[in-house]
């Protein structure tokens, strides 16, 4: 965990609302997994107080560059959305408990910004399939050759959501399944899929968080066994069977 | 003013003014490993309880257009898995370790302090008696003056260590629990801890944190315990640690000249684990001026 002051390389809009941000920090992009996440300083003022996260949409280990993927939805990403070529701001990390990225093949599945780490995910990876899913097709901010698409509008791809497309996939040819989206598509991928498939199942979550390096317990989702794992130290990414599904929503940001 | 910048508390002597605030440092491990130690003169452990506790059920945090709100209700290991497994990690940290002691009734606190003298690596306690006192109707100990005095007196038997009660100013009057912390024989009181506070969605009349109220930490805190820490360290004898709005070394220096001995920094340190080493480098330039 460093916290660097990174320049600001290029931020455009690529959706409604969506927007790609590129950062110079060499240490970080070098240091960055992928499924961590890092903690943006919105503005250099004391407010708003909390820094806010975010997943690593992909890295340059070489140029020293990190590119994030974020949707607008406060002051925070607002205030993100507004910086320009050569600003900076402060991103501490690399934070968080990574995808346990494997040679075998691996499915996955995401929705709206919840694909946000993908691309960094795949770049990684050997053989994948990926399911994506979203509200219309200018709301999926990724879209990959090879991409199955669901909508819930028909705009893109099959009409629906994610998980409509699970039919279309052997979910025991994969070593496994990572998930990423809005708790409920979370809730309803993994009920969907069948038990023998669980125990490869990953997903990452996202949850309110003050600190993002494990010192607050603001972050506590419900652990399967009882009691609370914290997000930020012990996730973002879980295997399914470490959470309480039906406690789950609770945690919910 | 001439700050002392190695502040020495009861038996207890400081790297720095700056120690790291209750619940927002952990017991220190992270920060250990990150490297962002400089500049802290001492560290708070988050509370123990002699049970350990899961802690409240999610949202336990809230943000809000100027502050912070928590309700993460003193989840912890409990102090046997802070004896076995927490403090000997502890064993040769770069600066003094305070252990925040919390509990429902006041043997339990004497119990957890009673069970940390075995370990030999925390240089003393902080008595958090701002939360609520399950024998007395649930209402924070640190309303009722006889209260502090009785939780204090019975820790004060059980060690010779730095003893400091962490005062709330939610409620009674701040400068009575003080003048009760000293007659129980504290070394020292922490003005103060968070603000009672609660954020409400409007829309939907819901509140944004599961208990409904919660702690506020804010930067705008800071002339609410200026005040506090000028009133108590007016009327007790022993020193005073400042605990609240500290977000810079202006600020620092500000408690300081309000009474404080020692300023713990704690939202501040959330959002930026490297501040303590900021804070410190800016607060010898502007006393050198
Ligand atoms: C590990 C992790 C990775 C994330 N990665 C991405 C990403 O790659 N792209 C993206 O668009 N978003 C991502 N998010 C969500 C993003 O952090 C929030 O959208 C952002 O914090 C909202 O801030 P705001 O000030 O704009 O919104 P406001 O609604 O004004 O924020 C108010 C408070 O609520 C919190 N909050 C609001 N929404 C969320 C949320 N979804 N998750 C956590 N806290 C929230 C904020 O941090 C803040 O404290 C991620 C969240 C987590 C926990
Ligand atoms: C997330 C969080 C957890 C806290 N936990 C504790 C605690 O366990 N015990 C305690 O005495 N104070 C606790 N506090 C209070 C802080 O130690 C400190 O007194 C308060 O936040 C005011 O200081 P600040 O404005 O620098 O944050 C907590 C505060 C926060 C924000
Ligand atoms: S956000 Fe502080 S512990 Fe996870």
């Amino acid at each position: 965990m460093t916290d660097c002051d990174a320049s600001v390389k290029a931020v455009e809009q690529v959706g409604p609302g969506i927007f790609r941000i590129v950062l110079l920090a060499p240490g970080t992009a070098r240091e960055s997994l992928p499924g961590q996440f890092l903690m943006i300083e919105a503005s250099p003022g004391p407010f708003p107080l909390l820094r806010r996260p975010f997943t690593v949409s992909s890295a340059d280990r070489a140029g020293g560059t990190l590119e994030l993927l974020f949707r607008v939805t406060g002051g925070g990403t607002g205030a993100l959305s507004r910086l320009s070529r050569g600003d900076s701001v402060r991103v501490l990390g690399p934070l968080g408990r990574g995808w346990p990225v494997s040679d075998g093949r691996w499915l996955l599945v995401g929705g709206g910004m919840g694909a946000a780490g993908f691309p960094f995910l795949a770049s990684r990876l050997g053989p994948h399939d990926i399911l994506l899913g979203a509200g219309n097709a200018a709301s999926l901010a990724w879209t990959p050759p090879g991409a199955l698409l669901a909508t819930e509008d028909g705009s893109a791809g099959t009409k629906g959501l994610v998980t409509c497309l699970l039919d279309r996939i052997d979910p025991f040819s994969y070593e496994r399944i990572a998930v990423c989206g809005p708790v409920a598509m979370m809730r309803a991928v993994v009920a969907a899929l069948p038990p023998g498939v669980r125990a490869s199942t990953l997903v990452s979550l996202e949850s309110r968080m003050a600190c993002g390096w494990g010192v607050c317990g603001g972050c506590a989702v419900p652990a399967s066994g009882g009691g609370f794992l914290r997000c930020c130290a012990d996730g973002p990414v879980f295997e399914a069977s470490e959470l309480d599904w039906d406690r789950i929503e609770e945690a919910a940001p | 003013m001439k700050p002392e910048l190695l502040p020495v508390i009861g038996p207890a002597r400081f790297r720095s003014p700056i120690l790291l605030a209750s619940g927002t440092c952990g017991y220190g491990l992270e920060i250990l490993e990150a490297g962002a130690l400089e500049g802290a003169g001492g560290l708070v452990t988050k509370a123990t309880t002699l049970e350990p506790r899961e802690g409240n059920r999610p949202p336990r945090i809230a943000e809000t257009e100027y502050g912070l709100l928590n309700s993460i209700g003193l989840a912890n290991p409990g102090v046997e898995a802070v004896i076995e497994k927490v403090l000997p990690r502890l064993e040769g940290f770069p600066c003094p370790v305070i252990v925040n002691v919390a509990g429902d009734t006041a043997g339990e606190f004497a119990e957890v302090v009673s069970r940390l003298e075995s370990s030999g690596v925390h240089c003393g306690y902080e008595l958090n008696v701002s939360c609520p006192n399950v024998e007395n109707g649930g209402m924070a100990f640190g309303v009722l003056p006889r209260l502090v005095e009785e939780i204090t007196r019975l820790a004060r038997s059980r060690t010779a260590r730095l003893l400091s009660v962490k005062l709330t100013p939610n409620g009674g009057d701040i400068l009575e629990a003080a003048a009760a912390a000293e007659a129980g024989g504290a070394d020292a009181v922490t003005v103060c801890n968070t603000f009672l506070g609660m954020k409400i969605d409007w829309r939907t009349g819901t509140a944004a944190l599961s208990r409904g109220t919660g702690g506020y930490s804010s930067p705008a805190l800071l002339p609410l315990v200026v005040a506090r820490v000028w009133q108590v360290s007016r009327r007790v004898g022993i020193p005073v640690i400042a605990s609240g709005g500290a977000w810079t070394a202006e600020a620092v220096l500000e408690l300081m000249s309000a009474g404080a001995r020692a300023v713990q920094v704690g939202t501040r340190v959330l959002r930026d684990p490297f501040a303590p080493a900021r804070i410190h480098a800016k607060l010898l330039e502007l006393v050198s001026e």
